[in-house]
């Protein structure tokens, strides 16, 4: 169990740069997710943790100790990889215990090691299989199980959910999560997928073409997203963005959308400071599915500010739950969570309220949150 | 079953006719030779003068094998052909095991061990296979004479080392190439080094591709005649030559019966390794194009 912390790392093959200055730290216990579209430089970061790769620059460090130059095997660190890389030639019960072995552990506490992470992970009726013999979920356990039995100060995990199906990942995520409350062990999780940097991390790293983009909870980055790119990444469906002019109307900021027939005005009634500066200048205007839904009032909800529009439905989409109601505004596509006893028929008009205490604007030039 | 997977019309039962028609030719065809050398081998020298070269023996001797494995005149010796046969053996083997050995390495080295330079070196060694045998020949004399092992057993293994090692590294590194990095990095981390990686993940894993291996460098070294003539001297003279010796050598009768058994000695070992392990050389050649 350690902290880690990058500071100032950077990485470049050759002339080109896949990792610029990032700055990260973590405490002890944390679960870090890496999350990126594929080629944001993820798994470069990952692996210059592992120590797979070496850094062009800056600081690694597990608690106070530099690790810049340690050997992997050092590091103390055990990772699980996307394909398990479970050694083929090998029983699961050789598998997990081969990297004791390395490190000259006794024949008597292996076996106890093993004994007890079968147990943890159940795949004590396994132990004497080949990989080979395994379905997919259950070399998964494998993998986990060879990284937990080496008891490293942290564990990292490379996009380790993304060859299962989708029940089996949903299982699994859970599985990771409650291993992660049960360990308290800090771990460094690598993923493209969204929900899995929601639903597992205490914080999360948004990344994209090497530059970290943001560093926060999960909570913070879904509310408050530092860029466009982040608030379009994080969430499902994801932000509509609308351009918008902010108008001071007698003292009252209010976002104003251009449509033809009839503009929208969504007044804000606490606006932020930050915003005055750009009263009467273009801006974007993001606002999650789930902020905008069918009719309601103020009184439904006390944090809420509702604001009523219309505007024609072009298409739904049911997801059980909620209907993805898709309107068209300023010729853009603009999705709105409505439930479904509310839900529209395509082709009709329809009130919509947005909840404008739930929105964010952006500098259209820097695309940098407001 | 066999009813289901047989087309019921009288049209498949032909077809299937023709075809085993036309295996059972080919398969005559490729035997026939091997036939003739059995059974002429096992006839009286009268016999084959006086009769057909297809008929069956009407004496069975096996006068004609002990001729040729320990009595018959190679050169000046009366030895048979029996020391040229330990000659070959004690060539093939520890060329066979250290081209392959090397091989295996050179394509762990190339394939998950990169380095600057790495494809031109692969490429540069692929080159070794293009190179015709004559080629070589009097720098390869050159060198054996410099280092002292001209006319050895010792210098015919180098040879065939150097010459194999193109094929083997390229067996080698073909197959590698297929196996994934993740398990060199798993490895890493739970720590063990080069070596540690190699014998403990790789090889356990490359049962196929090293009998694809053995096969191809043993019959290729045990057929080789031109290095064998070339640059052995007649105490280290393998099989090959030495069977050429027997049945061209231009005095005394003509002994043809122990000609077709000393040629069926000389084929024996290669017909023995691919009959021992002919599957897992489909096998192996198969894993390799499908995986790769």
């Amino acid at each position: 169990m350690a902290s880690l912390t990058l500071d100032k790392v950077r990485k470049a093959f050759g002339p080109v740069e896949v990792l610029k200055e990032i700055n990260l730290s973590i405490d002890d216990g944390e679960f870090l997710v890496l999350v990126g579209p594929s080629g944001c430089g993820k798994s470069t970061l990952l692996n210059l943790i592992a120590g797979l790769e070496t850094s062009t620059d800056g600081e690694i460090r597990i608690g106070d100790r530099v690790i810049n130059d340690v050997h992997p095997k050092d590091r103390n660190i055990a990772m699980v990889f996307q394909s398990y890389a479970l050694y083929p030639n090998m029983t699961v019960r050789k598998n997990i215990t081969f990297g004791l072995e390395i490190r000259g552990v006794s024949n008597a506490e292996r076996d106890k090691a093993v004994a007890d992470v079968a147990k943890l992970l159940q795949i004590e009726p396994l132990l004497d299989r080949k990989p080979a013999q395994l379905s997919g979920g259950q070399r998964q356990r494998v993998a986990m199980g060879r990284a937990l039995v080496r008891d490293p100060d942290i564990f990292l995990f490379d996009e380790p959910l993304s060859n299962l199906d989708a029940k089996l990942r949903v299982d699994m995520r859970t599985e990771i999560k409650k291993l992660h409350q049960r360990l308290g062990s800090t771990i460094v999780y690598v993923t493209h997928d969204q929900i899995e940097a929601m639903t597992l991390a205490s914080r999360i790293a948004v990344m994209k073409g090497g530059i970290l983009q943001q560093f926060d909870t999960p909570q913070n980055i879904y509310e408050r997203p530092n860029n466009m790119f982040v608030a379009g990444f994080i969430g499902s469906p994801s932000m509509n963005f609308m351009d918008a002019t902010l108008r001071d109307e007698n003292g009252t900021l209010s976002v104003h959308i251009d449509r033809e027939g009839s503009p929208i005005s969504l007044p804000l009634f606490e606006a932020p400071e930050s915003y005055r500066a750009y009263a009467g200048k273009k801006v974007v205007f993001g606002i999650r599915p789930e902020a905008l839904t069918h009719k309601r009032s103020s009184s439904d909800s006390a944090d809420s500010q509702y604001v009523n529009f219309d505007s024609k439905v072009e298409v739904i989409e049911p997801t059980g739950a909620d209907t993805m109601t898709v309107i068209e505004i300023a010729g853009k596509e603009i999705v709105a969570r409505v439930r479904p006893d509310r839900a529209p028929t395509p082709g009709e008009s329809m009130t919509f309220s947005a909840d404008m205490s739930q929105i964010s604007l952006f500098d259209p030039d820097s695309e940098l949150r407001i | 079953m066999a009813r289901s997977t047989q087309p019921s019309f009288g049209t498949g039962k032909l077809m299937r006719a023709a075809l085993y028609a036309v295996l059972i030719l080919f398969a005559v065809y490729y035997l026939l030779p091997l036939f003739v050398m059995l059974v002429n081998s096992v006839k009286t020298l009268d016999e084959i003068r006086g009769g057909n070269m297809m008929s069956l023996p009407e004496v069975f001797t096996i006068e004609p094998w002990l001729n040729a494995w320990s009595r018959a005149q190679i050169g000046v010796e009366p030895t048979g052909l029996s020391p040229y046969f330990i000659n070959s053996i004690m060539m093939v083997v520890p060329a066979v095991a250290i081209s392959t050995a090397l091989g295996a390495m050179n394509g762990y080295v190339l394939t998950k061990w990169r380095f600057p330079g790495d494809k031109i070196i692969f490429g540069l060694m692929l080159f070794a296979c293009f190179i015709p045998f004559q080629i070589v020949l009097i720098p390869m004399a050159r060198v054996l004479g410099m280092i002292g092992i001209a006319g050895t057993t010792s210098g015919l293994v180098l040879v065939h080392v150097v010459y194999g090692l193109g094929f083997t590294t390229l067996f080698f590194r073909n197959y590698y190439a297929a196996f994934p990095d993740e398990l060199i990095k798993a490895a890493k981390m739970d720590g063990a080094g080069f070596w540690r990686t190699f014998t403990r993940i790789l090889l356990p894993s490359s049962g196929p591709i090293i009998v694809v291996t053995v096969i191809w460098q043993f019959t290729n070294i045990w057929n080789d005649f031109l290095f064998g003539a070339s640059f052995a001297d007649f105490d280290s003279m393998p099989m090959t030559v030495a069977l050429n010796n027997l049945v061209s050598s231009s005095t005394g009768v003509k002994e043809y019966n122990v000609h077709f058994a000393g040629a069926v000695l000389a084929a024996l070992p290669t017909l023995i390794v691919y009959v021992v392990s002919g599957r897992y050389f489909v096998r192996g050649l198969m894993a390799g194009a499908v995986k790769g």
